[in-house]
């Protein structure tokens, strides 16, 4: 009943928040497609469509690919916010994108699990030293860093960032970290920064007009020409990508790699900017023309080993036995992970930090996917999946016979089986668990033994 | 997360007050103590011009699930309704209402009630849901012709 009332006036803040925006004639572009509204913290998927952080991970399946809801093209990577997208929209719409800055941070509260937060000054004073930084910091996971070594004591209350700013505490996590830790400044370099002093950056600048500036390829900076968006949310010109002999596309920028090959143009940015800069773009396509040739034969073959080949690969070359359903990869955003998992066992986050085998053994890394404050120093184990639930969700899924449909609980009772420790009611926890968070499904008539360990294991 | 069908549909309902096509209506149920139920949508669906439906008026209802738009509306004609592709029911069959085949999170309520105006006058032979409609689509164009015809005067306008 508490949820229906909260649920009410939140209906009531958004139709209040509606008619304040009213001024801010959003362009089609930007619309969701998921939520038909503005587009908040922007994920461009490889096949080029635009929709929302949110809107994005609740319609992944958990249990194997997901059909972009545009398209229907299948992924299974989720991909990492789209930062020069996120920025462009809150400098053009900065009242509907705080109103839905907010309107998500609720709702973001009432579940204990939080989108990445960013802060505007890293994000200007360039990309490159953030990502040093991270790349610095979280580059070496299993030997811990010197320079970033703390009392874990203080950090083991940590609770997410974007909590701390707000002074009441925040229901479903409270039961675990009362207090807020005064936590040292090193910690705060990480990509979580504090709402507020991502706020006054965004309204200062009233000048809504955008300009080139703002829409730069990641690699040639200059204005984006036919924008194509990697796995890690960098943006360049579709010419700018350099495909490697080795057919493993890398980011120039962070240096994560981008599962599956060419991504395609985003549209939508696309017809954007040929509006906004149509004499820029019309010089773009001039010099654009020779390299764009050049690429083109490399691009061709590469499209057609695509995402759809990034899927037949992997379940190929990988039993899908060794399917994680319902646990995604933080780094790259693999989900469900196929393959090795490994789990962080020092994440008190009610969503767990899990990386794939691929991410754990690369050196490049990147932010967590939930704002999770993981930091080098964690230990991992290697989690193995849980058969007999695979099995009997290969079961469920195989006779639907399309591998896109969510997960199906044989019985009504299911949720009281779910993660004993989650510090949620059991309504809630069935709410993540189909949502697909990560949450790990266990059936009731399951033996005792593997629930009660991973249970343990859970509340390390 | 909660609530992104009710904002979804929210979205829906400003989007079809600024604009939908003509004869169409499709709103929110009210319940008795004057709240709006986002959840279930009445709706009227115009039969085409120039056709046997002409000059009918088709009730609909969609009923939303908490997933959507992940998962499509169930959309239900009243019982027993005379069409091939519609179950005895009243469950409207058509791809793009499948989760499996041809639904896509990006379809609006728009395209939903366009896609089944254009159903009733095309149906799809080979995805038949009735007997009655379906063997007389297949047997008897004349028969079925005139049951097509009597039902539009079943379903007058309201207005």
């Amino acid at each position: 009943m508490a949820e229906e009332e909260s649920a009410q006036k939140m209906e009531e803040f958004r139709s209040m928040a509606i008619e304040d925006d009213e001024s801010e004639q959003i362009s089609g572009s930007f619309i969701c497609c998921v939520c038909l509204d503005l587009l908040y913290k922007p994920v461009i998927l490889a096949c080029g469509h635009i929709s929302c952080f949110w809107c994005v991970h609740r319609s992944m399946s958990g249990v194997s690919e997901t059909k972009c809801a545009l398209c229907r093209q299948p992924y299974l990577h989720f991909p990492s916010i789209c930062l020069l997208l996120h920025f462009l929209l809150l400098k053009m719409y900065p009242d509907s994108y705080r109103r839905r800055e907010i309107l998500t941070l609720e709702e973001e509260k009432k579940e204990g699990t939080f989108s990445p937060q960013f802060d505007a000054l890293t994000w200007r004073s360039g990309d490159e030293e953030q990502q040093k930084l991270s790349h610095s910091s979280q580059s070496h996971m299993k030997c811990s860093d010197p320079n970033s070594s703390m009392d874990t004591g203080s950090f083991r209350n940590g609770e997410p960032h974007a909590s701390k700013v707000q002074s009441e505490p925040i229901e479903g996590i409270d039961s675990y970290s009362p207090s807020s830790p005064k936590q040292d400044l090193k910690q705060e370099r990480d990509i979580i920064v504090e709402e507020e002093s991502a706020h006054p950056i965004g309204s200062d600048q009233s000048c809504k007009q955008i300009t080139a500036s703002d829409v730069l390829c990641a690699e040639c900076k200059q204005l984006l020409f036919h924008p194509v968006a990697l796995n890690c949310g960098h943006v360049y010109c579709e010419s700018c990508i350099v495909y490697p002999a080795d057919e493993k596309l890398t980011c120039q920028v962070c240096k994560s790699r981008h599962p599956g090959g060419l991504p395609k143009v985003c549209l939508e940015l696309d017809h954007f900017l040929e509006q906004q800069f149509p004499e820029e773009c019309a010089l773009r396509r001039l010099t654009a023309r020779p390299r764009l040739a050049i690429s083109e034969n490399g691009s061709q073959k590469s499209r057609n080993s695509g995402a759809d080949n990034e899927l037949r690969n992997s379940s190929r070359s990988i039993d899908t036995s060794a399917t994680h359903f319902g646990v995604g990869c933080d780094y790259c955003g693999m989900y469900p992970i196929i393959g090795y998992r490994y789990q962080c066992q020092d994440c008190i986050e009610v969503i767990g930090f899990d990386l794939c085998g691929d991410c754990y053994n690369s050196r490049c890394k990147l932010p967590g996917r939930f704002n999770q404050q993981h930091r080098p120093e964690h230990k991992f184990r290697l989690k193995k999946p849980r058969y007999v639930q695979n099995y009997m969700l290969r079961l469920v899924t195989g006779q639907l016979d399309d591998g896109s449909t969510s997960l199906v609980f044989p019985n009504e009772g299911s949720e009281d089986g779910v993660l004993l420790t989650a510090p949620t009611s059991p309504s809630d926890v069935q709410e993540d668990a189909e949502n697909g968070l990560s949450i790990d499904f266990v059936f009731e008539d399951e033996p005792d033994s593997e629930h009660q360990n991973n249970s343990q294991s859970n509340s390390n | 997360m909660s609530g992104i069908a009710r904002g979804r549909l929210t979205e829906e309902r400003k989007a079809w007050r600024k604009n939908h096509p003509h004869g169409f209506v499709a709103k929110p149920e009210t319940l008795p103590d004057g709240t709006v139920n986002l959840m279930i949508w009445h709706c009227i669906i115009p039969g085409k011009a120039g056709t046997d439906w002409e000059g009918g008026f088709y009730p609909l209802t969609l009923h939303f699930s908490e997933d959507y738009p992940s998962k499509p509306p169930k959309c239900k004609f009243p019982q027993g309704f005379f069409h091939p592709n519609v179950y005895p029911s009243g469950t409207v069959c058509l791809s793009i209402l499948n989760e499996d085949s041809g639904w896509r999170p990006a379809i609006t309520v728009k395209q939903i009630l366009v896609g089944i105006q254009d159903l009733l006058d095309q149906p799809n032979p080979a995805d038949p849901a009735q007997t009655e409609g379906y063997h007389l689509f297949i047997q008897d164009v004349t028969e079925y012709k005139k049951r097509v015809r009597m039902q539009a005067k079943q379903y007058p306008s309201l207005i």
